[in-house]
């Protein structure tokens, strides 16, 4: 019992190796904090990066709407009754009078009442989606590999 | 030895530990001095910018997506004052190209008021003016010289409201000021709707709160029910009419009287919405913007076919019912003449309003009573807004039993249009009833709104029903028959219309009427086995004749033609045939 204390007492007396315990514990800390800066880096860095690029696309949206609604007057202008009246004077055109039209039935076909003017609501950009991959939780994404491994296995 | 490495080893960790407190300390210090504020405040200057966002105004189309309103692209001209190196050059070029005095511009840049850091020079500058602006710029930028220079002049593009009609549909359209607040007719009355809402926010500059810009929504769309053939055909015929017959003024709409909807509605004077800043030279006061909705006037003989609808209505009359016409009935005490000043002798009723005889329809009136005969007229929407779609609509005005102003006699002169005062759509509104089965339609010019890519159509709405479907019928027979027999001119080759013409003298400030100047109106509607369109013609102070029969009652011949055509009604035998297959 008396040689055990003894050789306990000597182990914990060997000074290098409570220092190189000390410096791998400090040197093991050093390199998690790198990592992890280096990843805080990486992160912040590719972030800022998409962010100037929705950036870029944001004034990019605007514009293209800008664009848009100028054409979209443009296109008015170019259309406008006086402009598609001088057209068809041009082109030999005449409001047709009453005893010149003939009506014929076509079975089937029903009137137009008004415009349509409805787009694809799929297209708007106020309904675009984001992938699911970018909202996923860790544990969404376990969830998903562990449901493809286990149809993989079937 | 050892001793002596770990004094060594404690003086050098307490030269580092001093070291790091004298950093750490230099630090703070730095971060709380008087010049930290500065860099602060240096700092938050380039971290971003106030920037108005203004939203895309909503356009408007008529019926079958022609645009009748949307936005063009100018430009705001500013100066980012902390960026501008050179201001005379700035201040040069700006006076230049935007045709302004130099000196102002040239000491608001060095003068701006506090706290600002953006100057804006001009608001709506046009593409052209900006485009040799921009290669002024560039051209300078590309100088190795520091100045001249044009650094700090910005271009921020924003949108105007455009017209590509110009004046086409004027009247019911409004406009919108260089506020972007909109006036009169549809851009008033869907202001809220069509604008979206002007926002002022911090852009930063950080990109890692891009998230923190809002999306600005833009404002609805709005598609309208007329249709831009039938407006613009309509206006030439009404401007054609006020030459043909000598009028001052006049107004057309035409109305789907089965759902209320405004098909077209012309009215003088218009004018070219992209130059509204002329307003003021083309009109005089705003409630003749637009007359068909905003000018109540006595309407005169039109106002029979809802005296005698009543009459029918509560079966004090049919249309045989004789009445023999002496050309005079004295009321309350006051004598009433026919506007022939003759006696037509025995009148059934379907010649009382064939003839349009004033004591005939008084003393229906007078069968009628006071109560009956308001409470009708109070049914069909006399003295009350129609519930119409648009801004500067006016109610008119029905006296009634009570009132300071209504005498006995009111009872008699109402009954043919004197006295009482309504607008062409509270006309066609309460008129909506005959070609309705009794019901009437509440009016309206929306026919749907546009959001996000998704149509939301506009459903009609009913307004009461004033009368049976059975008296519609009759009264509607009754009106055909009587332009038939009189050969009016009103009438439609190959089509049955029913109307009514209406000529009215105008009452002068001073209580009296002026015998030699009317107001000539036709109110019709067909075909009459099944109303597709009813049609309201008002000419004021026609020259060439002052009856309506001779000048309203064409207009609406030749309007509704053109609405048959342009509507792609077939008809009356064609149609019958194509509903029997």
């Amino acid at each position: 019992m008396k040689s055990i204390n003894t050789l306990n007492h000597a182990y914990s007396q060997a000074p290098w190796r409570i220092q190189r315990q000390w410096i791998s514990v400090f040197l093991l800390t050093v390199l998690g904090f790198a990592i992890i800066a280096a990843l805080y880096l990486i992160i912040t860095s590719r972030a800022a990066i998409l962010g100037r690029e929705v950036q870029d696309l944001r004034s990019a949206i605007i514009e293209t709407e800008l664009t848009n609604a100028n054409l979209q007057s443009d296109l008015g202008h170019l259309t406008s009754k006086n402009k598609i009246k001088i057209q068809a004077y041009i082109l030999n055109f005449r409001p047709v009078n009453p005893e010149e039209l003939e009506y014929l039935f076509v079975p089937g076909y029903t009137r137009s009442t008004g415009a349509v003017l409805a787009t694809d609501p799929e297209l708007s950009p106020s309904t675009v989606s984001i992938p699911f991959k970018y909202t996923e939780t860790l544990l969404d994404w376990y969830d998903t590999q562990m449901q493809m491994i286990n149809r993989g296995s079937r | 030895m050892r001793q002596q490495y770990a004094w060594r080893s404690l003086l050098l960790n307490a030269f580092l530990a001093v070291m790091a407190a004298m950093i750490v300390i230099q630090i703070i210090r730095i971060q709380t001095s008087v010049e930290a504020e500065k860099f602060r405040e240096q700092a938050d200057q380039f971290a971003g910018f106030y920037k108005t966002f203004y939203p895309q105004r909503g356009e408007i189309y008529d019926r079958n997506g022609h645009l009748l309103a949307g936005n063009q692209i100018v430009y705001e001209i500013g100066v980012y004052l902390n960026n501008v190196r050179d201001p005379h050059t700035v201040a040069m070029a700006l006076s230049v190209n935007l045709n302004r005095n130099f000196d102002q511009i040239y000491s608001d840049i060095l003068n701006p008021p506090e706290d600002i850091y953006y100057l804006v020079i001009e608001k709506f500058a046009s593409p052209d003016v900006v485009a040799d602006l921009k290669k002024l710029k560039e051209e300078l930028n590309q100088s190795s010289n520091p100045t001249p220079s044009l650094f700090g002049l910005e271009f921020n593009p924003r949108l105007k409201r455009s017209y590509p009609e110009a004046d086409l549909a004027s009247n019911l359209l409004g406009f919108v000021n260089l506020e972007g607040r909109g006036y009169f007719g549809t851009e008033e009355k869907y202001n809220d709707l069509l604008a979206g809402n002007p926002i002022k926010i911090w852009v930063p500059n950080d990109p890692n709160r891009v998230t923190e810009i809002p999306r600005i929504p833009n404002g609805t769309s709005l598609i309208l029910t007329i249709n831009r053939e039938l407006q613009d055909a309509v206006e030439d015929i009404l401007d054609q009419s006020l030459l043909d017959y000598g009028a001052q003024q006049g107004t057309i709409v035409v109305m789907n009287p089965k759902n209320g909807e405004i098909m077209a509605m012309a009215s003088t004077p218009r004018m070219d919405l992209n130059n509204f800043e002329n307003y003021g030279s083309i009109f005089d006061n705003a409630s003749e913007y637009n007359r068909a909705i905003g000018l109540p006037y006595e309407p005169g003989s039109v106002m029979k076919i809802f005296t005698m609808a009543a009459a029918l209505d509560t079966g004090i009359v049919n249309p045989n019912t004789t009445y023999l016409d002496t050309g005079y009935i004295q009321v309350s005490g006051v004598g009433i003449k026919n506007w022939d000043e003759n006696a037509w002798g025995a009148q059934t009723m379907l010649g009382c309003l064939q003839h349009s005889l004033n004591v005939c329809l008084s003393w229906v009136a007078t069968q009628l009573g006071p109560q009956s005969f308001y409470g009708y007229m109070k049914q069909f929407g006399f003295g009350y807004l129609t519930g119409l779609d648009m801004a500067g609509e006016a109610a008119g005005r029905l006296k009634v039993p009570g009132d300071a102003d209504w005498y006995p006699i009111d009872l008699a002169t109402n009954s043919f249009g004197q006295g009482i005062t309504a607008t062409p759509i509270q006309m066609l509104t309460a008129a909506s009833a005959f070609a309705n089965q009794g019901r009437m339609v509440t009016p309206h010019i929306l026919y749907a709104m546009l959001r996000d890519g998704i149509q939301f159509n506009v459903p009609p709405q009913h307004a009461g029903t004033p009368i049976k479907a059975e008296t519609a019928a009759t009264m509607s027979e009754m009106l055909a028959v009587s332009l038939e027999n009189e050969g009016s001119e009103a009438l439609v080759p190959n089509y049955r219309m029913a109307g009514k013409t209406g000529t009215a003298q105008i009452p002068t400030p001073y209580g009296f009427y002026d015998f030699s100047q009317t107001n000539a109106s036709f109110i019709g509607w067909g075909p009459v086995d099944d109303p597709q369109i009813m049609i309201y013609v008002w000419l004021e102070r026609p020259t060439s004749s002052i009856w309506g029969s001779e000048t309203a009652a064409p207009v609406f011949s030749v309007v509704a033609q053109k609405t048959m055509i342009l509507l792609n009604i077939p008809p009356d035998n064609i149609r019958q045939i194509m509903t029997s297959q």
